[in-house]
């Protein structure tokens, strides 16, 4: 319930975000009736009306929990959630893009992967760095010799 | 007799040796990925797009469509071993499923989903081929405005039957539209919300954003699920795999039933194979003798929602193929792959490729005779996946998405903005608002915007060009149901409890 609330009001702000940039956007001399401006002052009126109609959910339902005196629970909590975990992902990841052109799609791959599964395959050292080589080095070959894709090289001579 | 035709010279599309492949592929990829938890049909097609650039559009769309029914097949293996849905609709299998499993007849539980699912497939793709050219015919009537009413009433009965609550529908919906406003107007050449990055004048791609929303927030989860130690645990295959003729005698009307009732439900927006197999459960539960054997190991309680969820698949390609509206997330993401190969579905795609459109048609026969192979005697071959580590697993699905967005465009910008979207994904799960409302908006906004600036223009800004018509009218009461319905509902509901106290 407090989750929605939280919703409410993210929707909103991300309605007045885009409602400035619409101003950011040039109106031609010529052109159709309704100019490249209309279509997203529809959608901002529809982002508020869906977060007017979410607030109105919220009530009653608060409403009606009252009325069947149940205790509230927020949704992180009753799907235990553990946004650390995917933080540490995201973050990661972020690295590994980070050096997706120096080190090259293959060596960058490996060794994401190579992380990433000895941190939730544990104790299988071996067949994570197995995997994590054979497939990055594979694809790094299939998709530049075979589907003419533009991966880079990086660090490796080839 | 025209059509009769274009039904024969479709099967030697579908016959030609380099289609019965990538439907094989297709199937195959299908079915690995029904087992697969984690992993559902959007994902896996979003991911093969930039693999089928190469291919000719036939064969791609072939393949992809393989994947798209496939899932469905092997989706009910995993309900069944280890009960949790290998893809959504089969959740209503992994009920009696289960419990059959448990007691020593996974191989019964697993032959009468196999069977059920190709009678159904089956059935469902006759009922397509029957009534897609009725319906192209009809749609060809369609004028701009009718075009725009008619999407926007998907989107209405999407936004409105997706997830919980119909106010977070609406929400995805519009989001998914503002999200395709990014990019240069096509019609004025102006550029909207770029913030003068290059790489957003030709918009936010489609595939970013399913990769990112599907595939990557799938993974989240499923990283999330091993690091909590609630992954799941698949049982043995015990017991002869065939069904007796008990089996059959009680599980043959939950068939039928089954597959008619996924079929109707596949054509309407927004429900899909979640809701059938979950009224097929229902349905055979309120009709059996022995109601109070469901949830323990009834037959009928798969054969019955594994039908529904096939045929539902068939149901869906309708509304896809005839009218260019898809109903729900795979379907969107199947159209985002018709667009991407330069085809634009709809009722002009009878006449003006109908080799494509029946060799896809047709090949979907044929794909139902491979998942039987491939999910019948081949099905301890495939049980072996389930027992891959989803340490492992996981992992490598990220550096396919990676790989597969990169490929592309060879964009580093888009490579942050699947990760981007793969962490609104994973949020939106979490706080409960559905994603397929989004990826369908997005996916017709672009068709849905240019019908409703031609529809303007033809009518010098008259906006009562929207109601001019008998069809317009109903599309646009149907549309104001389908908003209005969910609210009403728990009102009048509310309202009945108080007159009754």
């Amino acid at each position: 319930m407090k989750t929605d609330r939280i919703i409410v009001l993210c929707i909103l702000f991300f309605a007045a975000i885009y409602w400035f940039g619409i101003g950011q956007i040039r109106e031609p001399l010529i052109g159709d009736p309704i100019g490249p401006r209309a279509i997203p002052k529809l959608l901002t009126i529809g982002l508020v009306i869906s977060a007017l109609l979410l607030w109105v959910e919220t009530v009653s339902k608060k409403r009606s929990k009252e009325s069947a005196s149940e205790p509230e629970a927020s949704s992180a909590q009753e799907s235990g959630s553990r946004p650390v975990v995917i933080a540490a992902i995201v973050g990661g990841t972020l690295v590994y893009f980070f050096l997706f052109n120096w080190l090259g799609y293959a060596l960058a791959t490996a060794t994401y992967l190579f992380v990433l599964m000895s941190l939730f395959n544990p104790a299988k050292t071996t067949a994570n760095g197995l995997t994590a080589l054979g497939f990055s080095l594979g694809s790094y070959l299939a998709f530049t010799r075979f589907f003419g894709a533009q991966l880079p090289a990086g660090l490796l001579p080839f | 007799m025209e059509t009769l035709g274009h039904i024969i010279s479709g099967f030697g599309v579908a016959l030609e040796p380099i289609n019965l492949w990538y439907t094989f592929l297709g199937v195959l990829i299908g079915t690995i990925v029904g087992i697969l938890p984690g992993i559902g049909p959007s994902a896996s097609i979003a991911l093969l797009i930039p693999i089928t650039y190469g291919m000719a559009p036939a064969s791609g769309l072939i393949m992809m469509a393989g994947v798209y029914y496939g899932t469905k097949y092997g989706g009910s293996t995993t309900a069944i071993l280890i009960r949790t849905p290998g893809e959504a609709s089969s959740v209503m299998t992994s009920i009696d499923g289960y419990e059959m499993a448990r007691n020593g007849r996974a191989g019964a539980a697993l032959a009468i989903a196999a069977i059920g699912s190709f009678i159904a497939g089956t059935l469902g793709v006759i009922a397509l081929t029957m009534f897609a050219v009725p319906l192209a015919s009809t749609a060809l009537k369609f004028g701009p405005a009718e075009y725009f009413c008619l999407m926007f009433f998907a989107l209405t009965a999407v936004a409105s039957l997706s997830g919980k609550s119909p106010a977070k529908g609406l929400f995805a919906t519009i989001l998914g539209l503002v999200i395709a406003s990014v990019g240069i107007d096509l019609q004025s050449g102006q550029q909207r919300f770029t913030f003068g990055i290059p790489e957003f004048q030709d918009g936010i791609g489609f595939i970013v954003v399913v990769v990112g929303m599907f595939a990557l927030a799938e993974v989240f989860r499923g990283l999330e699920k091993i690091h909590s130690g609630t992954a799941d645990q698949a049982l043995r295959i015990t017991g002869k795999l065939w069904i007796t003729r008990e089996d059959w005698r009680r599980a043959r009307g939950a068939i039928w039933r089954g597959s008619f009732l996924g079929f109707l439900i596949g054509i309407l927006p927004g429900a899909g194979g979640t809701i059938a197999s979950l009224l097929s459960y229902a349905t055979e539960k309120r009709l059996s003798k022995h109601p109070e054997e469901f949830g323990k190991g009834a037959i009928e309680g798969v054969a019955g929602p594994e039908a529904a969820n096939n045929s539902d698949t068939a149901g869906a390609m309708v509304p896809l193929l005839t009218l260019g509206v898809p109903g729900g997330g795979a379907t969107a993401v199947m159209m985002g792959a018709f667009i991407m190969h330069g085809i634009q579905p709809g009722p002009l795609l009878f006449q003006t490729r109908p080799d494509l459109v029946w060799g896809l048609i047709d090949s979907m026969y044929i794909g139902n005779v491979m998942l039987l192979i491939l999910n019948l005697p081949l099905i301890g071959l495939f049980v072996r996946l389930l027992y891959i580590p989803s340490g492992i697993l996981y992992p490598l699905i990220i550096a396919i998405s990676v790989l597969g967005t990169f490929a592309v465009n060879g964009s580093m910008v888009e490579l942050y903005l699947v990760l981007f979207f793969g962490v609104l994904g994973y949020v939106f799960d979490k706080i409960e608002i559905p994603i397929a409302p989004m990826v369908l908006s997005l996916v017709l906004a672009g068709i849905m915007e240019q019908s409703f600036r031609q529809a303007l223009t033809i009518s010098d800004g008259n906006p009562v060009v929207f109601l001019s018509s008998g069809i317009s009218v109903t599309l646009v009461l149907m549309s104001v149901i389908s908003l209005a319905l969910p609210f009403a509902i728990p009102k009048l509901k509310q309202w009945k409890a108080q007159e009754s106290d």
